[in-house]
Order: C-alpha cells, then sequence, then structure tokens
C-alpha cells in the first residue's frame, strides 16, 4: 500500500513537482502516466527514499519515507530508471549482494534466489558474469536483486524501457504474476497501450500534478473516449 | 556493521577482478623497489668505477715511447698493444674505444726536442666510458708532456713556475655515499604515493564510477544507512591502500639486499621488523588517502572527470615532501602534525636505522587519524546530501 499526499519537489528554480496525491492498492497494478518530464521519476524516487520530498507526505505500508526511511526501504523493491548491476559479478552475486545488504539468512537468500532464478527464467546466465549482458538479461538481474527481500511493494520506473517485443511481454506476464501474490506494483511507463494492458489503476501526471486517478474505464467516461490515447492528451490538456 | 561489511566485501571482490584497477594500484609497489635498486646499483657503480677502474687505451707503436707506456701504467691505465692497420677505421667500427697513436720517428724528435704529436682516436658519439676514458687518457698524456717540459727547463736552469703561472686545483667533495643517499631520501617518498596509488582506483570506482553506471540509486534504496555504505567503500579502498604498501614493502625487502651498499661501505640493513613497524606508520594515512581521494572523487560528476581531479590531489600529499627535502627540514615535532610529511619522515628513520620517538609517532598517528576521520565524516555527509545523485 502506497500513498501519496501533496508531494512537491523543487530542484533549485524547477519545480519537479508540484502537487501528487494519490493512493496504490495492494494486489492491484498502478500505473504512473505520463509525458517525459512530467515528474514520475521524481515522484518514484521519493517513494523509494533517495529523495526528499520539499513539501507534502508519503508513505508505504505505513511507514513515512521522512521519518522511517529504513522500514520503507525493507518494505519496498525498486527498480529505478536505468539502473546498471555490476559487470565484474555475476548475475548471482549481483542478486546475493542486495540479499545480504538486507541480512536475508544464507539458506533463505540461496532458496529466494533460485526461486527468482526459476522464475525469471534466468537459468542460461545466471552464473556468468554480467559484462555483455543483453538489455532483457539485465532488467531481469536488477528486478531479481530489488525482489531478493520479498518485498510487499514493486516500484519500477519505466521497466519496459530498450527492451524489445519478447522481453516486454516476459515482464509484463511477470508483473502479472506479483500481482496475483498480492502485492502492490507501482510503475511508470510513458506508453499507453502497455498500460492498458497491463494497469488495474491509472495515475496521470502531467507539468508535475495529477490529472486523473482511477480506473481505465473511468478515464474512458470521463473523457468521452473510447481511444485511450486520445484520451490520455485530453487529460494532460496539450 | 553487518551492511558496512557486506558493502566492504563486495567492492573488494568486484575490483580483484579488475584487471585495470589492479595494474593501477600495484604496478607501482610491485615494480617501485626493482627501480629503486637499479638507480642506486647504477648510480654507486659508475660512482665507484670513476674512482677506481683503470683506464682502457689501446696502443698502436707501443714500442716507440716505452717510458710513456710505463708512466701511465703507473697511472691505472691498462694498455692494449695492437698493430691496427687503420685505427681510425677500428674506432668507427666499434672494435676498439680509444686509440693512442704513437708514430714511429717518437724517438727520434724527442731527442731533437721537437713536438711530437699523438693520436686520440675516438668516438664521441659514444656514451658512458669512453668518455670518461678519453679526458682522463689526454689529462694523462698532457701531465706526462708537462713533465718532460719541466724537466727540459731545470736542466737549462729556468724555473718551472714560469710556464705554469696558474694552477688549477679540482676537488670534487660528493662521495658515493652521499650520492646513494640522495636517492634512499627518495625511499619515503615514493612509499606515500604507494598509499595512494594503492587507493586510487577503488575511490573511483565505488564513487564517480558506481553514479554513472547507475548502480548507485538501486543501492541507496537498500535498508543500510549512508554511514554504513560510505565508510564499507572506504574500508574497501584502505583495504587495497594496505595491499599496495605491503607489496611495496615485500618487494624492497626482497629488493634491498641486491644494492651493493657494502662497496662503499654503508650498511643498508632492512629487516621484516622495519617494514612491520613501516606498515604500522602508514595505517593512519591510509585511512587518510582513502578519505581525501574519495570526498574528492564524489565531487565527479563522471569517471573521468574523477580521474582528472584525483591525479591532482595524489600530487598533493608528496608537495611537503618536495618541500622539505629542498629546504633541508631537520625531523621536528611540528612536522608530526603534517599528515603524509609525517609518516614519510618516520619511515625515512626507519631505513637509516634511527629510533623512533614515541612521541612522534604518537603524534604523527593521532592527528592524521584526526583528520582522516574529519575526511570520512565529510564523505558521509556528502552521501546523505541528494545531490550525490545527480
Amino acid at each position: 500500500m502506497i500513498t501519496a499526499e501533496g508531494l512537491k519537489k523543487t530542484f533549485g528554480e524547477v519545480q519537479a513537482v508540484k502537487d501528487v496525491s494519490f493512493s496504490a492498492a495492494d494486489g492491484k497494478v498502478t500505473a504512473l502516466l505520463g509525458p517525459n518530464g512530467a515528474g514520475k521519476s521524481t515522484t518514484l524516487r521519493i517513494l523509494s527514499t533517495v529523495l526528499q520530498p520539499s513539501e507534502g507526505r508519503a508513505s508505504v505500508d505505513g511507514h513515512d519515507v521522512l521519518t522511517a526511511p529504513l522500514d520503507v526501504r525493507r518494505a519496498i523493491g525498486v527498480l529505478p530508471h536505468n539502473a546498471g548491476i555490476y559487470d565484474r559479478l555475476t548475475a548471482r552475486e549481483n542478486i546475493r549482494y542486495y540479499g545480504e545488504l538486507h541480512q536475508i539468512s544464507k539458506i533463505e537468500l540461496n532458496r529466494r534466489m533460485d526461486e527468482l532464478i526459476t522464475v525469471l527464467e534466468m537459468e542460461e546466465f545466471c552464473d556468468r558474469r554480467a559484462a555483455g549482458f543483453s538489455q532483457g538479461q539485465k532488467i531481469k538481474v536488477a528486478l531479481a536483486r530489488a525482489l531478493i527481500h520479498h518485498p510487499k511493494n514493486v516500484l519500477l520506473d519505466e521497466p519496459t524501457n530498450g527492451l524489445d517485443v519478447m522481453a516486454t511481454r516476459a515482464l509484463r506476464e511477470f508483473i502479472q504474476h506479483l500481482k496475483r501474490e498480492g502485492r502492490c506494483v507501482l510503475f511508470s511507463s510513458h506508453i499507453m497501450q502497455e498500460v492498458a494492458n497491463l494497469c488495474d489503476d491509472l495515475v496521470i501526471i502531467g507539468h508535475g500534478e495529477v490529472m486523473f486517478e482511477g480506473t481505465l474505464d473511468r478515464l474512458a467516461s470521463r473523457t468521452q473516449e473510447t481511444d485511450l490515447e486520445e484520451a490520455f492528451i485530453k487529460v494532460i490538456g496539450e | 556493521m553487518k551492511g558496512l561489511a557486506t558493502v566492504l566485501k563486495k567492492e573488494c571482490i568486484d575490483n580483484l577482478r579488475d584487471r585495470r584497477t589492479i595494474i593501477s594500484s600495484f604496478s607501482l609497489a610491485i615494480l617501485g623497489p626493482a627501480l629503486f635498486v637499479g638507480m642506486m646499483a647504477f648510480v654507486l657503480n659508475t660512482a665507484l668505477g670513476e674512482a677506481l677502474d683503470p683506464v682502457k687505451i689501446t696502443a698502436v707503436g707501443s714500442d716507440n715511447a716505452p717510458r710513456l707506456m710505463a708512466y701511465l701504467e703507473r697511472k691505472n691505465t691498462e694498455i692494449t698493444r695492437a698493430e691496427l692497420a687503420d685505427p681510425r677505421q677500428s674506432v668507427r667500427d666499434g672494435d676498439h674505444d680509444l686509440v693512442l697513436v704513437i708514430p714511429d720517428d717518437y724517438q727520434a724528435r724527442y731527442r731533437k726536442g721537437e713536438i711530437n704529436a699523438l693520436a686520440l682516436i675516438h668516438d664521441s658519439s659514444g656514451l658512458g666510458r669512453s668518455k670518461r676514458d678519453m679526458s682522463r687518457a689526454r689529462a694523462l698524456i698532457a701531465a706526462y708532456g708537462q713533465v718532460i717540459g719541466a724537466l727540459r727547463l731545470e736542466l737549462r736552469g729556468i724555473d718551472t713556475s714560469i710556464v705554469s703561472p696558474i694552477v688549477v686545483q679540482e676537488r670534487n667533495v660528493a662521495s658515493p655515499a652521499a650520492r646513494a643517499l640522495t636517492i634512499l631520501a627518495t625511499l619515503p617518498y615514493l612509499l606515500v604515493l604507494v598509499v595512494f596509488m594503492g587507493g586510487f582506483y577503488l575511490a573511483i570506482d565505488t564513487t564517480a564510477g558506481e553514479r554513472e553506471h547507475g548502480s548507485l540509486e538501486p543501492l541507496l534504496t537498500q535498508p543500510v544507512s549512508r554511514a554504513e555504505l560510505v565508510l564499507g567503500k572506504l574500508g574497501a579502498t584502505v583495504c587495497f591502500a594496505a595491499m599496495s604498501l605491503v607489496l611495496f614493502l615485500l618487494s624492497f625487502w626482497i629488493a634491498v639486499p641486491f644494492v651493493p651498499l657494502e662497496r662503499i661501505g654503508m650498511v643498508l640493513k632492512v629487516g621484516l621488523v622495519d617494514c612491520v613497524v613501516m606498515f604500522l606508520v602508514c595505517i593512519p594515512l591510509m585511512v587518510f588517502a582513502a578519505a581525501l581521494l574519495a570526498v574528492v572523487a564524489s565531487f565527479a560528476k563522471s569517471y573521468k572527470e574523477a580521474q582528472t581531479y584525483l591525479s591532482i590531489v595524489i600530487l598533493v600529499p608528496t608537495m611537503p615532501l618536495i618541500i622539505t627535502q629542498l629546504m633541508n627540514v631537520e625531523t621536528s615535532t611540528w612536522l608530526m602534525f603534517v599528515p603524509s610529511l609525517s609518516q614519510a619522515t618516520l619511515v625515512s628513520d626507519v631505513i637509516t636505522g634511527e629510533i623512533i620517538e614515541p612521541l612522534h609517532f604518537l603524534i604523527s598517528a593521532v592527528s592524521t587519524a584526526v583528520l582522516a576521520c574529519l575526511l570520512a565524516y565529510l564523505a558521509v555527509a556528502l552521501y546523505r546530501k541528494e545531490r550525490i545523485l545527480v
């Protein structure tokens, strides 16, 4: 369960986020949709505690991002935009590093690692060093290490960026898998079609403000548009 | 603490697999002492060679001037007697380095009191010995000529001083030992550099490198405090600086017996205990170096930028060493407050066999450690800022 109330974030003169409030429920996939520079990444960074909001509040499973950042970090798994993995470590070692940072016991860590490697179909390359991995393989490693502590909430910042059709499809299935496990999945995207196939709830952000929050059906009825792209453009007012 | 250990372990394993880091961190440590020994041996051998080794001359027509030959041989000259068809060509070909040609009418002209022209054939484009032999041979022959001239004047009842109104007396006070000591004095400088070089790439890779690579942001979402994260990275950098120093000291310990110091009557005894003492002296310096490098590298936006900054920073700790050496500053208590300078001074004491004053050791360790902690604190503070991501 993720909630944001009146989030604001300024970098010097620039107001990246002006007013963002929404909530993402457990067992649902919530999409953060908006054009480039709308404030999606900044919002996700505030929720993942690497940035602090200038104003407003945000919490994950009741833990406030400002007052209890370590509790928040234990409750979330994050895949940042263009996340890098360590080239000189094997896929397994990359995942193990994060598991150890979460202080998961050795036996438990090995068990979860095997599980994630199976679910994400990483058997073929899991013992190879990451240098030379394809973009799809890298994302899988980054995902596995983000989920090694079995977080209830999963934040994905443009996860399909740079993936081919097959890899995107696999990722979509994996997100559905996370949802079936009852987790709260929040992901950002600027691609309308992708969102339509995946999400239950939709949060549209434009110019640092939330323009719409609700289901896809509600979006259609409010904008009187059956075409999602048209609806999206109407909402952000371009 | 567990997070710190995890970060430290990962950074060490990660960087031990990087050939670039290994080469940069340890090449100076391993090759430095070999270079040092080579320099020492070269200086000592040339210095001693100049003083003791005989001048080597090939003489053509040596039978024409037996007394000149005898004179030269008395003055530490090794004469090879030979009959060469073309002495010039043989020098040009490099068969002989220095050829003295005595004409067949030498005795006849000598008796008549006429000028005898002796040809000394050499190749000035050659390096090293031949130049030195050439000038020594010329001086010896000229001196022999002067002796004969003086005798002739005296026979005629003239004071010999009339033809030599000015005499130059050359005195070179530089002893081989002094030259050896000059090189020995560069050793502490090398040691400080080795500590900094050991941590150089790790400081970049764990800070600017991690950020450029995009792995910093996910790392910051892990449930580890920033202090543990930064101190883990600093710990790994200290480990590499320490490994670099251990390799250097080992390499130095192996190399020292190869320096021909006994030829100048000097003894350089560096045992394993001395190496351990030098290592202990440098422990606070390693932390200081790691923290200083990490703080500066954290300001850089990319790997390349960090590399540029750090290659300047690495010169800073060597500055006080150069300055004090130029100004010939004696070991004193106030020197012990300056990081790098105090360690270099103490290391220099160990090498020359002097006993380290406990107070000096204490001041050096505490003052450097305090500065190291301040820098480490600054590094942690930098990582608490959001700016570290951008």
